[in-house]
């Protein structure tokens, strides 16, 4: 008991008050600690010498949530819903090749986009079209924030997949062998019987998804690197570019703290939209 | 399953439909792993494993040099040593909260899914100041510590339910038979619970093993991992796809056989079935 709590401590909340502490100074390369109040709180929202690009980075992130949120929770739906109702080997080489994502280290799937969407006729997307005589495409130029909303989409898809999965596996097959007994389409079955059992994976899924895609970058960073020109700059990658490639440390971590309280404030409305009881009960379970 | 055969082409269609993109980057990924030459960019001409040299020359790009066993050797260090830090202390704590009731129990449980909301990764730059204020910044051990972190909450959760899936009877009847709890622990839990503890290390082996933001902002240019690595070699200016698909197989190949093990220990892991439900 006494190392995890204190391994917690350690590395969850002497960081979470370091950052706060750091927000408030100008830290930068040399390291020294000097207070400047809320100098840095003032730059972001805008008061005094603004930060220029604050605007563009909210609706970054607006734009690549409300983009992979959705993608995440109908994809993995469709998936789930669609190989669970096939021969059973067939829906598990289906749910097998949308794992892989998952299975294979960050860098690896970040490698695949990068190089499938490579501009040039070296990536594979681009050779494909060359051989079929096509004009080659500028992907991560024209429709970086597109692919990288489906590379980050389709990692979360694998995992609500499989949650979703398990669950309907749970569903008794004497309720939806009676819907078709009494004569409902495969579409009727899906729509009337399964869906409303799944009420409660896709509300955690939502929660849960919504939570990661707000704080990901690790995926942008690899495959554009928030580029081209900030066009897919979210707000995590840009406190991280912040503190580690410009040594603005100071800054980084003020952008960090408006990113902690904004969870905080997600995970407390979800708390009490779901109950805290029965997240605590229903916990285990899920995963 | 037999009336209705209409429709039930339809599911296939539409899953094929979307899985074909992935599958033809699978695909086109090992093709180009294993081919020398390409014909129209995606056919290899040839086939070869001229692509794996880096298994017995050393890797170069722009003025520096490594080779692969260095990388493999440090992601093997990291990972084994992080997987091995969230098994003890997840045993311990899943055990003390499966079965000894103190004051704050669910405290603790509220706290670790409040913690869940703040993830790791955006705490890097106060977790860079920590270690370096206690000088384990740059090293191998601090930062898996660092990543080890990360996983336990959930690993506790984990192990606890391991724990949830032993009857208390098994329990009860060794400390009647003059045990104490540590000896009850160590005789009666850690073999029941074997597969329980391969699945928390292998789980902790694999977040790190796949970890790339902590090894690459919190390790030296000059230490390399396999991610960062691959990440320096897609960062130079002639990219060289063929032998990046190679090196980036041969990284993923443990991941990989992993998880098809961890689905086999994750099966067959409780007495009376179940996992604590």
């Amino acid at each position: 008991m006494g190392p995890s709590v204190g391994l917690v401590l350690l590395f969850y909340f002497i960081p979470v008050i370091l950052t706060f502490l750091i927000a408030f100074t100008d830290m930068g390369r040399t390291l020294i600690w000097r207070f400047i109040g809320l100098d840095n709180f003032a730059r972001l929202f805008g008061v005094g010498s603004r930060d220029p690009l604050i605007p563009r980075i909210l609706l970054n992130t607006i734009v690549y949530t409300l983009g992979a949120l959705p993608l995440t929770i109908v994809g993995g739906l469709l998936i789930a819903v669609l190989s669970m109702r096939m021969r059973p080997s067939a829906g598990l080489f289906f749910r097998s090749v949308f794992f892989i994502p998952r299975a294979i280290p960050p860098v690896v799937w970040g490698f695949l986009w990068a190089w499938s969407f490579e501009g040039t006729r070296y990536g594979l997307f681009n050779a494909i079209l060359a051989a079929l005589g096509l004009p080659t495409v500028q992907w991560l130029i024209r429709y970086p924030m597109i692919i990288v909303i489906l590379a980050n989409g389709f990692l979360g898809i694998s995992l609500a997949m499989l949650v979703f999965s398990a669950a309907i596996a749970t569903i008794p097959q004497e309720l939806t062998r009676a819907a078709e007994v009494d004569g409902a389409s495969e579409g009727q079955v899906i729509r009337y019987v399964i869906l409303p059992m799944l009420k409660w994976p896709i509300l955690t899924m939502t929660a849960w998804h919504l939570m990661s895609f707000l704080n990901s970058y690790v995926y942008i960073m690899l495959i554009t690197g928030g580029g081209p020109y900030y066009a897919t700059e979210v707000w995590s990658l840009y406190a991280y570019h912040a503190a580690f490639t410009q040594y603005r440390y100071g800054y980084g971590a003020s952008l960090v703290v408006l990113l902690v309280v904004v969870n905080v404030v997600l995970f407390l409305i979800i708390l009490k939209a779901f109950g805290m009881q029965r997240m605590l009960t229903r916990g285990k379970i899920e995963v | 399953m037999a009336y209705k055969r209409g429709t039930k082409a339809i599911p296939y269609l539409i899953l094929g439909f979307v899985a074909a993109p992935f599958l033809i980057m699978y695909v086109g990924f090992f093709l180009r792993a294993f081919g020398e030459k390409m014909v129209l960019g995606i056919i290899p001409a040839q086939w070869g494993i001229y692509n794996f040299r880096f298994l017995w020359q050393p890797i170069t790009w722009g003025l520096e040099q490594t080779t692969m066993w260095t990388a493999f050797g440090n992601t093997m260090f990291f990972a084994t040593l992080s997987g091995f830090i969230v098994t003890v202390i997840c045993m311990l704590a899943g055990y003390a909260l499966s079965r000894v009731e103190f004051r704050g129990r669910s405290f603790f449980l509220i706290l670790q899914l409040v913690l869940h909301a703040v993830p790791g990764q955006i705490l890097l730059i106060a977790v860079f100041f920590l270690l370096l204020y206690i000088g384990l910044l740059h090293r191998i051990p601090g930062v898996a510590l660092a990543r080890a972190a990360l996983e336990i909450p959930l690993g506790v959760w984990m192990a606890k339910g391991f724990f949830d899936g032993i009857p208390w009877d098994v329990e009860r009847a060794a400390m009647v038979d003059g045990c104490t709890r540590l000896q009850v622990w160590y005789k009666i839990f850690l073999p029941l619970v074997k597969p329980g503890i391969a699945a928390v290390f292998i789980w902790g082996f694999l977040f790190a093993w796949h970890d790339f933001i902590y090894v690459y902002t919190l390790l030296p240019g000059t230490i390399k991992v396999m991610a960062t690595l691959i990440q320096s070699l897609l960062a130079t200016e002639v990219i060289d796809y063929g032998y990046l698909a190679a090196l980036s197989l041969i990284y993923s190949i443990p991941p990989l056989s992993l998880f098809i093990f961890l689905q086999r220990a994750l099966l067959k892991v409780p007495i009376f079935g179940g996992k604590g439900t």
